[in-house]
């Protein structure tokens, strides 16, 4: 890719011109040089302005800086140029149900799925984004009010942004990334939420998405770690061994505890409807692949 | 002496396979309000600790926005605790490694409408 | 978890109750009113006023066991609206003590009985034999129990 990046460099520098610039701001977007990305991206644009794909590179870049409403400006700027352009609605959608505008999100993201209907990622977030804006009834399984329900999923919406080739930053850059997006290969498409905290009940990867959009992860972690400590205080007098599991159900929700590495804990959370074996089934393949990332020096 | 309301229902779960007793609990103390349980099962020890378990998983689920906590099983290396609450009483049950928990969680269900 | 003892062997039994029953406040004292233990005050004299309570209630209440059952009462509870007390005795080779512990809702009747049960069983454990020492004078009480407070609070 260095390579890559030389030879569009030259090629840009004989002829500032030509539209390398395009590829060439993608290539360090995708190294995570953000800010060359951008400059590179807008010095192009200041030739070729009416350039949809100029545009659609730098809301991703700007994506990627964490300048939402930034990105999302541009990605309207590709619409005035190119109307049913997928890869900016497809943006747009993911900006706005960052933004927590549910309703913009399912529009943005309806178009989008009639722009490109065989984009598996498009169709699976607009699903999830209308589920979110179903009465509580339908929704959450009966989810009054205040209430998050079982397995507010990230994976709809992150998936969705990995596919459309952006790499958000969260809060903490390329790491973080990873450690939010660790358990999404295990969930899959389902509606459920997996952490893992530490031994102070502190996240360390996993995230837990409410319904505006916040992730609400070390909430629920701090209040769920208190369990798994009674359970330590009861097992020394239980005579049962150690424990490696602990399932409750509530009025929305089923969550299962167990324990992980380092006196850590895995928390799983999925609909309240989901059976019982398969939150257990879940948990015991999300200790492991949290097992794989800690082994990997994580 | 007049027969415990919850006689009943105690004995029907320990029937189950696996049990090994069964209790109700006050859920603030702890303390056994009725009980069947197995000869070498430590009611009063596992009275406290389930109950208090049981306490801190309702609130700790309320707390994170899960709503009110109901049926809760502790799994462990020789055996398994159940419980599930109403009206400040518990329902409790350990059971061995070998149990049918589905069973028994099915049971512990139909036996908390008993509880009021 | 801040436990003072005013002899060593008191404070590993008193540290491990504080810790498995998560008590707001704890107290041993023999049955003269005299603290040996504490944890969770933070005055002195709110240490001497349960002293004094403890041994008070003790008494009344070991004496009311043996007028209605012939035998002293093992133990006392009292539910508040938010904290419970709990006071018992706890035996040693060295003569009974009285114990008294404060809990809210972190902790339930149940749990500070179970823990208490371990309580006694090390406490007893960890005595060291009872020494020959005369019985305390009214003139010498005073001055023992400051020099008890002294110690918990670091003032000797």
């Amino acid at each position: 890719m260095a390579e890559d990046i030389r030879r569009l460099s030259d090629e840009l520098t004989r002829d500032p011109s030509s539209l390398v610039f395009i590829q060439l701001g993608e290539l360090l977007r995708q190294q995570g040089q953000f800010d060359v990305a951008r400059k590179v991206a807008i010095r192009g644009l200041e030739r070729h302005s009416h350039n949809a794909d100029a545009h659609d590179l730098l809301a991703r870049i700007e994506v990627d800086r964490g300048e939402l409403q930034s990105a999302f400006d541009e990605w309207d700027m590709v619409l005035r140029i190119h109307p049913a352009h997928a890869g900016a609605q497809k943006g747009m959608g993911f900006v706005a149900y960052r933004q927590g505008k549910l309703v913009d999100a399912e529009r943005y993201l309806g178009q989008a799925a009639e722009a490109d209907p065989d984009d598996a990622s498009i169709a699976s977030a607009l699903a999830f984004v209308r589920k979110q804006l179903a009465p509580p009834a339908a929704a959450t399984s009966g989810a009054a009010d205040g209430e998050r329900g079982g397995g507010r999923s990230t994976v709809a919406m992150q998936r969705m942004a990995e596919e459309a080739g952006l790499r958000p930053s969260w809060s903490d850059g390329g790491g973080g990334q990873s450690a939010r997006m660790l358990f999404a290969e295990t969930i899959g498409d389902g509606e459920q939420t997996v952490l893992l905290l530490d031994s102070s009940g502190r996240v360390m990867a996993g995230a837990y998405l409410a319904a505006d959009g916040r992730d609400v992860g070390q909430e629920v972690g701090a209040e769920l770690s208190g369990v798994s400590d009674e359970a330590q205080r009861a097992m020394r007098h239980l005579d049962l061994g150690d424990w490696s599991s602990i399932v409750f159900e509530t009025d929305v929700a089923i969550v299962a505890l167990g324990p992980a590495p380092n006196e850590g804990l895995i928390v799983v959370a999925a609909e309240r409807a989901t059976p019982l074996g398969f939150v257990r089934r879940l948990q015991e393949k999300s200790l492991q692949r949290a097992r794989e990332w800690l082994g990997a020096g994580a | 002496m007049s027969k415990s309301p919850f006689e009943g229902l105690l004995s029907a779960l320990t029937r189950q396979r696996g049990v090994l007793g069964s209790m109700v609990v006050a859920e603030a103390d702890g303390i056994i309000v009725d009980s069947n349980l197995q000869i070498g099962l430590k009611g009063t020890v596992v009275a406290a600790l389930a109950a208090s378990l049981y306490r801190k998983a309702r609130h700790s689920a309320g707390a994170a926005g899960f709503g009110n906590a109901a049926f809760l099983q502790l799994e462990a290396e020789r055996g398994h605790v159940c419980a599930v609450g109403r009206n400040e009483l518990v329902i409790v049950t350990v059971a061995e490694s070998r149990a049918n928990v589905g069973l028994i969680r099915v049971e512990m269900m139909r036996a908390l409408g008993q509880l009021g | 978890m801040t436990i003072s003892a005013v002899e060593d062997w008191v404070e590993p039994p008193l540290r491990a109750f504080v810790g498995d029953a998560r008590v707001v406040l704890a107290l041993l004292l023999n049955t003269s009113g005299q603290v040996l233990a504490q944890h969770g005050f933070t005055r002195a004299v709110d240490v001497m006023a349960a002293c004094a309570l403890a041994a008070a209630i003790h008494a009344s209440g070991s004496e009311l066991g043996r007028q209605l059952e012939g035998k002293p009462f093992s133990g006392l509870h009292h539910a508040g609206r938010e904290r419970q007390i709990f006071l018992a005795e706890a035996p040693t080779p060295r003569g009974a003590y009285i114990f008294l512990t404060v809990f809210d809702r972190e902790s339930s009747l149940g749990l500070v009985q179970l823990y208490f049960d371990e309580f006694k069983v090390r406490l007893a454990a960890a005595a060291p034999p009872k020494s020959e020492h005369k019985p305390a004078l009214a003139e010498n009480f005073e001055g023992d129990l400051n020099k008890n407070l002294a110690a918990l609070f670091g003032r000797s």
